[in-house]
């Protein structure tokens, strides 16, 4: 055993008062961040936040100005090169990839660290190079050359010489960047599977659904300053993400895969001010929701049940609304309080659901509606029917004074109130 | 096109036996194959062979043979170090002289001979050159370093701006010089290996020997380099350790290299572009395919040039330059034919 590799599960990078200048300019400034074993730490935050700059430093790649960095314990700091290197492998978005070199020569050179001057690869090195071409997909590669190669097989192929490399401290530095989903969803699982055979991984990454997704932890950056660390949970919070990014986030949680996405919710334009209220249930709002959310219009919504899709929707955004337990039966009481969101809203929309006992108080909600659109129900909404022959007749007392159409005429006119 | 090493390791070494040979046959008197092999036979010991031509065994010890040496020597030195450059700076235009030596050989070289001091002695002229190339590499290494690191950016900007100076301080020189001297040293510039004695060895070869396998025990570090400095480093190389070391022990053997030969253009620049086309990439063939290859071809040059039109000479940079440039071209068109985009 290599007397400079340290013992499996003892691997860890512990980064404290970590700061960079550059003349005057504090590029990453008192930073603290720890990877133990077994870790899968995501470095999050927007372009410019010092991602990189911080994953450099720990890295042994830039001299940190103050703080200092320990690699399994080990002061990083009076490393001799060739000691880091076989502790810590980065893998750089540096775009410079020896073009000229065979898949197998680019391979080889991660064991540089782990070779005296004059030794030479052994049969194991290359069973080891080839062994990882499979891992990340690219069997039978190795007498490629590397010019040959489109962007992605190439990031797949320095991903590959981590590998080979074989450290305990993997930082990488967006690794997917030129990756279709595919194998961006490829190198984060092995990224994954690596971190829980024991060993320390960081990374940065752009898309913060796929740092929800595989990270144990995240780090966001905030003008080169940690402004939260923890579970993604913790830190994936919208008001946090609107005031680093400096968009409208939404997080919310893929139904398929129970993890956290993340998405941006495209600039509102100028607020208006006609105030609407939607009524919906089973998700039959959403897309209304969505669509004059964009446009600006202020909105309310409810009755909701809670764990319905409009429910959370409206909860993400900030929309206020009245909500009743899930599957309970809306109450009077419940229509009273409710409205008050309704009389004060200049227009209110019935969206297109079914109506059975539980909620027929939302039609007698409607029926306080200044104004009152009822959608017409258009391919892929929920039919509307009726499971009580008095639910059926206040609906057709509401359609004598409303207004029915689709849902694109009713933003039209909304558009013009 | 990439042949296979073992192949084109063969043809390298074989067409240096060639060339050696002739170049200790072919000139101004032709000497017969026969005394050449019998001066060997004695010189490993067995005096009992029969002697060679005692004409032939003086031009051939103290005329050719020096002079082919300095020629291998000097071919090698300068084809390593410029596959050192390339690899080093990444560009495929680097070589031995943006480190400002040929410039500050040059001004070197014209100082000894306006001050007549290349006029007393032999050997100072070559020692003037190194002095030369020594003070404007150190400078332009200075000035391209600071805080600890040495960008490599720098070095070309500071050559450049210092090979311009030089090279105007080597005009103005010239401009107060006698019409010889001017003359002598416009000879100097072309390059040559006329004259060339065993003094020229001696006190070359425990420079370039030396050198040219420093530089060759760095082949895995300039693999490496070829994912730049960053990627150097994440691989383990000591990068500003390395970069420094071979940044100087290039400079140094250019620069004894040029005192031995004048400026002998294209050898640096071309020579590893050429065996890079047929070994590959990779510096551990690379290095010593260079070392091969360019002494090989220096001593090739020098032999065409004395067989062109004895008992004139051709200076050998004239050579180099008229045979090499062609050739590369040629290769460099029929790859590109071959793989579009092939770099």
């Amino acid at each position: 055993m290599d007397a400079s590799r340290d013992a499996p599960g003892s691997f860890s990078v512990q980064a404290a008062g970590l700061s960079w200048l550059v003349g005057e300019k504090r590029i990453i400034h008192s930073v603290d961040v720890s990877v133990g074993p077994g870790e899968l730490v995501g470095v999050i935050g927007p372009n410019g936040a010092g991602k990189t700059t911080l994953l450099r430093l720990i890295a042994g790649g830039l001299r940190p100005t103050t703080g200092r960095v320990l690699l399994s314990g080990r002061p990083l700091e009076g490393m001799s090169a060739r000691e880091r290197a076989r502790r810590l492998a980065f893998m750089s978005q540096d775009s410079s990839q020896a073009m000229t070199f065979t898949v197998m020569e680019v391979l080889l050179m991660g064991r540089y660290p782990h070779l005296g001057r004059f030794e030479s690869e052994s049969a194991a090195d290359r069973e080891r190079a080839r062994a990882a071409l499979g891992v990340v997909g690219m069997a039978g590669f190795q007498d490629r050359i590397m010019g040959g190669l489109s962007g992605g097989e190439r990031q797949l192929v320095l991903f590959a010489r981590i590998l080979v490399q074989d450290t305990g401290i993997l930082v990488l530095d967006e690794p997917t960047s030129s990756l279709d989903i595919g194998h961006q969803d490829r190198i984060f699982s092995l990224a994954q599977d690596i971190a829980r055979s024991g060993r320390s991984v960081i990374a940065s990454v752009h898309n913060l659904s796929v740092a929800a997704e595989y990270c144990t932890r995240l780090v966001l950056l905030e003008n080169g300053t940690v402004a939260a660390s923890g579970n993604p949970g913790d830190v994936l919070r919208p008001e946090l993400l609107d005031r680093v990014y400096s968009v409208r986030t939404l997080v919310s949680s893929s139904s398929a895969t129970g993890s956290l996405t993340v998405t941006v919710v495209p600039g509102r334009p100028v607020a208006r001010s006609a105030r609407v209220h939607l009524i919906g249930g089973a998700g039959s709002a959403v897309n209304l929701t969505r669509a004059l959310y964009r446009q600006g219009f202020r909105l309310s919504g409810g009755i909701a049940h809670e764990y319905d899709s409009d429910e959370k929707l409206w909860r993400s955004l900030g929309v206020p609304m009245e909500s009743v337990g899930a599957f309970s039966r809306i109450a009077p009481d419940d229509v009273a309080r409710a409205s008050r969101l309704v009389e004060e809203a200049d227009a209110t929309i019935l969206c297109s659901f079914p109506v059975g006992a539980g909620n027929a108080g939302n039609l007698r909600l409607a029926g306080r509606a200044r104004r009152l659109f009822i959608v017409d129900s258009g391919p892929g909404d929920a039919e509307r029917e009726f499971f009580s022959a008095e639910a059926a007749e206040v609906f057709q007392a509401l359609c004598a004074r409303a207004t029915r159409m689709g849902q694109q005429e009713i933003i039209a006119m909304l558009e013009r109130l | 096109m990439k042949t296979r090493p073992a192949v084109v390791f063969t043809a390298l070494s074989a067409l240096l036996a060639v060339s050696v040979v002739l170049g200790i046959c072919v000139g101004a008197v032709p000497i017969r194959l026969q005394d050449v092999l019998r001066l060997l036979v004695r010189s490993v010991g067995l005096q009992s062979a029969p002697a060679p031509d005692a004409t032939a065994a003086v031009i051939i010890s103290q005329l050719r043979l020096p002079r082919v040496v300095a020629a291998l020597l000097v071919g090698s030195a300068l084809a390593v170090c410029g596959v050192v450059m390339q690899g080093l700076f990444r560009n495929p235009m680097a070589s031995p002289e943006i480190l400002g030596v040929s410039a500050g050989g040059s001004l070197g070289a014209v100082v000894a001979i306006t001050s007549g001091a290349a006029a007393a002695s032999q050997l100072l002229l070559p020692l003037f050159t190194i002095a030369g190339a020594f003070v404007s590499t150190a400078l332009i290494y200075s000035l391209s370093s600071s805080r600890g690191t040495t960008s490599l950016f720098f070095i070309i900007i500071a050559g450049m701006a210092i090979s311009a100076l030089c090279g105007g301080v080597t005009s103005g020189l010239l401009l107060f010089a006698r019409q010889y001297e001017v003359s002598q040293y416009v000879f100097w510039t072309m390059g040559g290996l006329d004259g060339r004695t065993w003094q020229h060895v001696l006190y070359s070869a425990p420079v370039l020997i030396p050198g040219i396998i420093i530089l060759s025990l760095f082949s895995r570090e300039l693999n490496l380099f070829s994912f730049g400095e960053e990627g150097a480093h994440s691989l383990g190389v000591p990068v500003e350790g390395v970069k420094r070391l071979l940044l100087a022990v290039s400079a140094v053997v250019t620069g004894v290299a040029i005192s031995v030969s004048g400026p002998v253009g294209f050898i640096g620049l071309m020579v590893p572009h050429f065996l890079r086309m047929l070994v590959g990439p990779d510096h551990r063939r690379l290095m010593p395919a260079a070392a091969l290859g360019g002494g090989m071809f220096l001593v090739a040059c020098d032999l065409v040039g004395r067989a062109v039109a004895p008992p004139f000479e051709i200076r050998v940079g004239i050579i180099t330059a008229i045979i090499g440039s062609p050739y590369l071209l040629s290769l460099v068109l029929r790859t590109q034919r071959r793989s579009p985009g092939a770099r």
